[in-house]
């Protein structure tokens, strides 16, 4: 019988933290990523070897996206997205892996005997999904506000035009914020673990009886094949998205700003690229 | 190394990321006001007046998601 369980199993307790196999996924995505930025920077040349070459790849791929579109302070939140980019993409991919979700203990009797695996996809547990939202969320505030102060800041996110509105207008406009975190989290989420739950079901298809069992070389290969696709693509948007918000912050502000004092500055082109973003 | 500003292959998949983002905000924004609402009347013991004005609100939420979304299309 297919189990999944939605959420993640506790393997053990450090005193009141409880460690959960998706922790350990996410933890062992951290190890990989630390390990990889310490044989970068230890063999990293500046005329780069085909090695080096091919590991830059995903890195020039997404830094080319967030030069063009991040305006004139790419710069500033650019390490942010390329780091959440490569966590959400190792975690993904370090998902699917052989072992990862299918070597645990068998843990309660009869038909309530499911099997606890030791290591689980990070983001197929919705606390990992919510803290990177929530990182996400806090410094698309920070851009903001360091972009147009707490006062502009405010002005723009309680204070409606024309001003009668305010009161209509102002739960609105929270609602919308709100539902940013919750939609960069709760997708990133349904994804891995729908992931998680078409593969044991493929495996379960094809294994259920003696007929199919030559499609259970084939079948979950080619899914596992799509969910290589599907962690760079969910990666890809969970980093844009925020970007995109970040700079939609800083620009918007901005925009507001010059509005306001009537500056007669040229446009930054980091509204032109939030539009473009949008 | 600054980018050319001409070249639109340097900036290629931006958009996908809101084109993901609109639809599910459309509905979070809708289930954030109606949660937000049973809460209130929950607490205030006024079922369902906090209901339905947080479905209005999550309703509106989702409306001005659409015109904030399009407003920054239009301006490219």
């Amino acid at each position: 019988m297919v189990h999944v369980e939605i959420a993640a199993e506790e393997l053990f307790a450090i005193g009141p933290l409880i460690v959960t196999n998706s922790m350990v996924g996410a933890l062992l995505a951290s190890i990989v990523l630390l390990l990889a930025a310490r044989w970068f920077t230890r063999r990293a040349a500046v005329v780069p070897s085909r090695g080096q070459s091919i590991l830059e790849l995903p890195i020039e791929f997404l830094a080319g996206i967030v030069r063009g579109t991040g305006g004139k302070r790419w710069r500033q939140f650019a390490p942010l997205i390329f780091a959440i980019f490569l966590f959400v993409l190792t975690a993904n991919w370090l998902s699917l892996l052989p072992g990862v979700g299918t070597i645990g203990l068998w843990e309660g009797e009869g038909e309530h005997r499911i099997l606890v695996p030791f290591v689980r996809a990070g983001a197929a547990d919705l606390n990992f999904t919510l803290g990177l939202a929530l990182i996400s969320f806090v410094a698309f505030i920070a851009f903001g506000l360091r972009a147009n102060g707490l006062r502009g800041y405010l002005k723009e996110l309680l204070v409606s035009e024309p001003a009668y509105m305010t009161p209509l207008l102002t739960p609105i406009h929270l609602i919308s914020e709100l539902s940013r975190v919750i939609s960069l989290s709760m997708r990133l989420f349904g994804n891995v673990f729908a992931g998680e739950v078409l593969l044991a079901t493929m495996l379960a298809l094809t294994t259920a009886t003696l007929l199919v069992l030559p499609l259970a070389f084939v079948v979950p290969g080619v899914f596992i094949m799509l969910e290589l696709l599907f962690g760079l693509v969910q990666a890809l948007v969970f980093a844009l998205l925020s970007m995109t918000y970040i700079t939609l912050a800083i620009a918007e502000h901005r925009q507001h700003g010059s509005d306001d004092h009537h500056s007669g500055e040229a446009p930054e082109q980091g509204t032109a690229a939030a539009n473009g973003a949008a | 190394m600054e980018p050319d500003q001409g070249d639109d292959r340097s900036r290629p998949p931006a958009n996908w990321g809101v084109a993901f983002d609109l639809g599910l905000r459309l509905g979070i924004s809708v289930i954030l006001g109606v949660v937000g609402g049973l809460l209130a009347d929950g607490w205030l013991r006024t079922s369902p007046i906090f209901t339905l004005i947080g479905m209005v609100l999550g309703i509106g939420a989702a409306m001005y998601t659409i015109w904030d979304v399009a407003r920054q299309s239009m301006r490219r």
